[in-house]
């Protein structure tokens, strides 16, 4: 496989796609947790971001600064060209996987 | 910007600091934004979670990828520092075993002593704490003419719907009236149910009790409705699911309409079955507006914004109006108040005829637990401080050469301090283990069935105790660090031997750990001797070797019969009975005199006994007869009061005076026939109250007192059942012994004692450890002037009393201060009983010679090995 992507690196470059302009660490965070239902920590969140904006995947831009975060500006983030192919790739390779199952394997009935 | 922000609360500080100093710079600003904002909105339901999760929010961040990059040049040093930090650390600790097993095991003890006492406080204070927060229960102060003044816990069926017509501020309540044990017959089977209630149907709505079937509102609206807890309901119908099923109690018949959780342990109320109040002879109309009698125990739920004190000062009009008794005396005789629901367990030692409170707690006993527990703590970090800067001269060439390749002091009080939070790190640990294992014992001990392992998976408990340990490390870790980074390198470096002078900071703090030992040492053997005392006092009647057999129905009808048949029987001595048991305070009924003026009323404690009573008992007549057969009056006409009574009557010989209950016409009165000498029917918090005993052969007793043999306890016990057996087959055959009952009185008295003497017996085994640790420094120090001392002649003794001195006079000074503060402290204690024991000055001599020979003792072990010592060795190199 060409680009590497973990499972948590998905979600959270497919919440940022989804959040478009408004992709900052509370609104991936609260994104996530009410999408997926699970809990994120701060912490696990921002060394995905750092390291999927190292990758390339992703690109940030300082915004504005507010008071309700004691005067401290968000960082915005955008999914890149790159990213997007990444996310594409892992997309196929999926389809691809999904097409390839024989159609009686997961044919589970119970009646036999 | 600024003025705006000052509107919100901000994260805590030094979490803040924390976070700035790990986190890589160009990932903070935004992190610290998302940080605050997230803080900021959860502090909207709570600041303390929103804290707490800030806090771990924080913590979670510290990893790599967050962290600093390590590659930087000052970061290698930093983080190379920190790493040898540690490593010192740890080759302190194992080359230095023996202190460091002190420093840490005294703290871990102090720790762990706190930490049961935590469960203790806990404990009593979870009792009623799941209910809403504005339930109050409704109590009296009486003030009865010849009787002593007391608080009541019980009130008039008739108060609670009439006053909550009259208070606004009454929302909604209860009433819950004890029937006790009740026989509960189904057509398959008998069984006795042991607590049964009658309640009101609004019992749901101001209790948080859980019905799993039946819905609250409407379970207990008629009469003969019924609510089972789960338990009863499968001990009575088999299932869980009994609603409809139907039992017999006296002859009613009830429908059970719902069925609700069992009563947890931490309730006051405890029962199995609630019963519609109205159900048993009780016509609704006339019992809502029934005063006179305080048979039951209410509660109002009050709205918000009630104003008690306001409604204090209506009490009395609302007496007025409403419970004509005496009519204008009525606010003489009674004051009405409301006592809130979380104070009824742990505030209401002082409060009698409180019959619904289950393992009533006196509450002023949780603060002597805190104040121990924290007292032993303080200890523990006493002997961390002062073993720490004792040992300074090992570290000090550690010192100097720090400081002479360019550790700055801030390095140094960073390098102490991280080893002292190590140290609490690992003591607290030890502390958890040591709670873990030992509480079986404990629990056996104390008579409680607490555990860990809930607070173990608890975040706050988590938090608490990493905050603790830290603050502990902290506070132990300042003064060494302060003192040791003091050093100057050339001194240091020269191994600075001793100086000669003394630390006068160790001194006082030594001085001050053994004032708190030895205070717990006085205090212990005063706790002790006032138990003691109470266990052996003269009560005036004999307690021992009574068993209490309750006689229930048919068992009532065929006493005589039993009695005669007891009697037959080589074991038992004697049998009587009577209508309530000798260990509480006896309802207090109406009473007339008849004096030279005129008639006169009073409200003295009354039972009704058998002709035997008084001997059975052993209660000894001071002046007239005792209740005898051979006299028709004594049946209902005869009365025996005590000696309080008679003091309070005033009559140069109270025998031959025309008295009676207050229903007896005032021409047809009966006649004191006998004066006991007073005794402590009721607890010895209290004093004798005024006493009248009558017999009424009619009235049924509510149970049988039989005197046995106490050489042959189990075959009396086995005779009294067989003959019970042979006349009563309704109800099974239970018993008790008078004396486990008088036990029950002082079960608070005796728990407190027992932990006080547990976290004495460590507090002196942690003080002990560190003098232990403190004299082999001081003694190491003084290995040439002993040396040289020996040499020139001196004998063992002398070195013995010159190396112990020192210690000796600490000791005795901390004597002098722990005297004023420990009798202050344990004569208020003694204020609570009516009969107490006298401080004896002795026991504070005895409290310091203990602590001097215990002191003593402890540093024998280096004192004798360093009078023995040759001097050849000591005195050799140089």
């Amino acid at each position: 496989m060409k680009y590497s992507l973990g499972e948590f690196e998905e979600i959270v470059m497919l919440t940022v796609a989804v959040l478009y302009e408004q992709a900052y660490g509370v609104s991936i965070k609260e994104e996530i947790e009410s999408r997926l239902n699970r809990k994120v920590s701060i912490g696990a969140m921002r060394t995905a971001l750092s390291r999927l904006e190292q990758k390339g995947y992703l690109e940030s831009e300082f915004g504005e600064a507010t008071a309700m975060r004691g005067g401290k500006r968000k960082r915005y983030f955008k999914v890149t060209p790159l990213g997007k192919k990444a996310l594409k790739e892992v997309m196929d390779t999926r389809t691809q996987l999904w097409q390839a199952i024989p159609s009686i394997a997961l044919d589970f009935n119970f009646s036999h | 910007m600024k003025g705006m922000m000052e509107k919100w609360d901000n994260p805590p500080r030094l979490v803040t600091a924390f976070l700035r100093w790990f986190c890589k710079s160009e990932l903070l600003e935004d992190v610290e934004g998302d940080l605050t904002e997230l803080f900021l909105q959860r502090s909207r339901e709570s600041k303390r979670i929103a804290s707490l999760e800030y806090f771990r929010d924080v913590l979670l961040l510290f990893r790599p990828g967050i962290i600093k990059n390590l590659t930087f040049n000052y970061s290698i040093i930093h983080s190379g520092m920190i790493k040898n930090y540690f490593k010192s650390a740890y080759r302190n600790l194992i080359k230095y075993k023996g202190f460091s097993t002190i420093n840490i095991l005294s703290l871990s003890i102090g720790m762990a002593a706190c930490l049961v006492v935590f469960l203790f406080v806990q404990d009593e204070q979870s009792f009623d704490a799941n209910h809403q927060n504005n339930i109050y229960r409704l109590c009296e102060v009486q003030n009865f003419p010849g009787t002593n003044t007391q608080k009541v816990a019980l009130s008039m069926p008739g108060m609670a719907p009439t006053m909550t017509q009259e208070f606004p501020e009454i929302e909604t309540y209860t009433r819950y009236w004890g029937w006790g044990r009740q026989l509960v017959e189904r057509p398959d089977k008998k069984i006795i149910v042991e607590h049964v209630a009658g309640v009101d149907s609004t019992f749901f709505d101001v209790f948080d009790f859980k019905l799993t079937s039946g819905s609250p509102g409407s379970v207990l609206n008629a009469p003969f409705d019924a609510v089972v807890t789960k338990e009863t309901a499968i001990k009575l119908f088999g299932s869980q699911d009994a609603i409809g099923e139907t039992f017999v109690i006296q002859e009613d018949q009830y429908v059970v309409r719902g069925i609700m959780n069992d009563v947890p342990e931490n309730s006051h109320l405890q029962f199995d079955m609630l019963l519609s109040i109205y159900s048993i002879g009780v016509e609704r109309a006339e019992f809502d507006s029934r005063f006179g009698s305080n048979s039951l125990n209410t509660y109002f739920v009050l709205n918000k914004n009630a104003d008690l004190s306001q409604m204090a000062s209506k009490f009395p009009e609302y007496l007025t109006k409403y419970v004509q008794r005496d009519n204008d005396k009525i606010n003489e005789y009674y004051k009405l108040f409301l006592q809130p629901l979380h104070a009824v367990h742990l505030s209401s030692s002082d409060i009698e005829h409180d019959y619904n409170n289950y393992r009533k707690f006196n509450g002023k006993y949780i603060n002597v637990f805190l104040l121990v527990g924290v007292l032993s703590l303080i200890i523990a970090t006493i002997n961390f401080t002062n073993l720490t800067t004792a040992r300074a001269n090992t570290r000090s060439k550690e010192v100097g050469l720090r400081k002479a390749i360019g550790a700055r002091r801030k390095n140094l009080i960073e390098q102490f301090i991280l080893e002292s939070l190590i140290l609490s790190g690992f003591a607290t640990f030890l502390a958890i283990l040591i709670v873990y294992f030992s509480l079986p014992y404990l629990n056996a001990l104390m008579e409680r069935n607490f555990s860990l392992n809930p607070y173990l998976s608890d975040h706050t408990f988590q938090f608490s105790l990493l905050g603790i340990s830290i603050f502990l490390g902290l506070i132990a870790g300042v003064y060494p660090s302060l003192y040791l980074s003091s050093f100057k390198p050339p001194l240091a470096l020269k191994g600075f031997k001793s100086q000669g002078k003394k630390s006068y900071s160790r001194s006082a703090l030594v001085i001050f750990q053994f004032c708190i030992t030895l205070g717990m040492i006085v205090s212990s053997i005063i706790v002790a001797k006032q138990l003691l005392f109470m266990k052996n006092k003269d009560i005036g009647f004999s307690k021992e070797h009574i068993v209490l057999v309750p006689l229930n129905g048919e068992a009532n009808e065929s006493y005589a019969e039993m009695k005669l048949e007891l009697l037959s029987k080589s074991n038992i001595l004697g049998v009587s009975a009577s209508g309530q048991r000798l260990g509480n305070n006896f309802h207090q009924w109406g009473f007339k005199v008849k004096m030279d003026t005129g008639v006169t009323r009073m409200t003295p404690s009354n039972v009704y006994v058998d002709y035997d009573f008084l001997e059975v008992y052993d209660i000894k007549i001071k002046e007239g007869r005792s209740f005898s057969k051979d006299y028709a009056q004594d049946n209902g006409l005869s009365f025996i009061i005590n000696q309080s009574f008679a003091n309070e009557l005033g009559f140069e010989s109270a025998v031959g005076k025309k008295v009676g209950h207050s229903w007896y016409p005032n021409d047809s009165l009966g006649t004191i026939i006998g004066v006991t000498e007073d005794f402590n029917f009721n607890s010895l918090h209290y004093k004798v109250n005024t006493l009248s005993m009558v017999i009424h052969e009619d009235w049924g007793f509510s149970e049988m007192s039989i005197k046995v043999n106490g050489e042959n306890i189990p075959e009396a016990l086995d005779q009294v059942e067989r003959v019970y057996g042979q006349f009563v087959k309704e109800y099974p055959f239970e018993y008790e012994f008078l004396n486990d009952h008088f036990n029950e009185l002082y079960q608070s008295d005796q728990q407190m004692g027992r932990v006080v003497t547990i976290i004495t017996g460590l507090s002196i085994f942690i003080g002990c450890m560190g003098l232990f640790g403190l004299a082999s420094i001081s003694i190491q120090r003084r290995t040439k002037e002993i040396g040289i001392r020996k040499v020139l002649g001196a004998s063992i003794q002398q070195l013995l009393v010159i190396l112990s001195q020192d210690f000796a006079l600490m000791i005795l000074a901390s004597a002098i201060l722990a005297t004023p503060v420990t009798y202050y402290f344990m004569q208020q204690w003694l204020e609570g009983f009516a009969y107490s024991v006298q401080i004896n000055p002795l026991v504070f001599v005895f409290g310091g010679l203990v602590s001097l020979v215990i002191a003593m003792v402890t540093i024998s072990f280096h004192t004798i090995k360093a009078a023995n010592a040759n001097p050849v060795h000591s005195l050799r190199d140089e």
